[in-house]
């Protein structure tokens, strides 16, 4: 198999969740004899759990309201109708 | 909580105004952190936040009930970003302080989780580094990667999100994990 170009396609199939059985096969036995591509598929796995990693950022603390005061009068808001 | 988020849509179609403040306050959260990670920058996130939801509130009859409300605001959210990614200044930067905010940058707003002191010190640094190199990508890639990984929107929600083709989606969401991994491979 050419790793540059479908052993590493079939890894991102993979994290999307779209390879079929007989792609996973090929993959599998790809990846017990060639290091590099094990090397590269653990990088991208780990590169998406630590993106995942990152923490949530929360909305300040008046958010909801200052929208709330800045909405344009409620009978105005026809006028913005497609 | 989708049929909560119906309900109130109908109402606010009705001009009930005060029912879209349940909508606000469920979303807001989300919608912050979605601009927070696009532009970098709490202060551009607070503006962009807001005029995601005032535009949202305006143009609420275009809003197809049938369709989903959440993949609708991050619709409006992620293009009102591209917009104003694009009309920066060349000489913007990411980690500029925050005027008025002493030393405040975007990074100093993460949140930390509840770990021990001597991790949470490493795991915030960590986090930071990570942040940054997200916020490093093309928005092209950054979009995709913060809608699929941070909000985990599948790969169809994210098409309809952008109005994009699924298969760019795909090819945008390989090359965006690709940029990642060579800039995290040593971390």
């Amino acid at each position: 198999m050419n790793c540059n170009k479908e052993a590493i396609q079939l890894m991102h199939k993979y994290l999307d969740g779209e390879l079929l059985k007989e792609e996973e096969t090929k993959l599998r036995v790809h990846l017990e004899e060639c290091e590099a591509c094990q090397k590269h598929f653990h990088e991208l796995k780990r590169t998406i759990t630590l993106v995942q990693s990152t923490g949530q950022i929360s909305a300040p603390d008046n958010f909801t309201q200052n929208v709330m005061q800045n909405l344009p009068a409620e009978k105005k808001s026809v006028k913005y109708m497609r | 909580m989708d049929s909560m988020i119906k309900e109130k849509i109908k109402q606010v179609k009705r001009g009930d105004q005060t029912a879209y403040e349940d909508v606000v306050s469920f979303y807001q959260h989300k919608i912050y952190q979605h601009c927070y990670r696009m532009l970098g920058n709490a202060h551009e996130a607070e503006d962009i936040g807001q005029e995601t939801f005032i535009r949202a509130y305006v143009n609420i009859h275009s809003f197809d009930d049938k369709r989903k409300f959440s993949t609708w605001l991050y619709r409006i959210a992620t293009n009102l970003t591209i917009d104003r990614i694009r009309k920066r200044k060349p000489d913007y930067y990411l980690d500029a302080e925050i005027k008025g905010t002493d030393g405040l940058d975007m990074y100093s707003q993460l949140a930390a989780d509840n770990r021990l002191p001597e991790e949470e010190v490493q795991g915030l640094e960590l986090q930071e580094y990570i942040s940054q190199e997200i916020s490093g990508l093309p928005p092209k890639y950054r979009s995709v990667i913060i809608l699929r990984y941070l909000e985990e929107f599948s790969l169809q929600e994210i098409s309809e999100i952008l109005d994009i083709p699924l298969g760019t989606v795909k090819t945008r969401i390989h090359r965006g994990r690709e940029a990642l991994r060579k800039k995290l491979r040593h971390v």
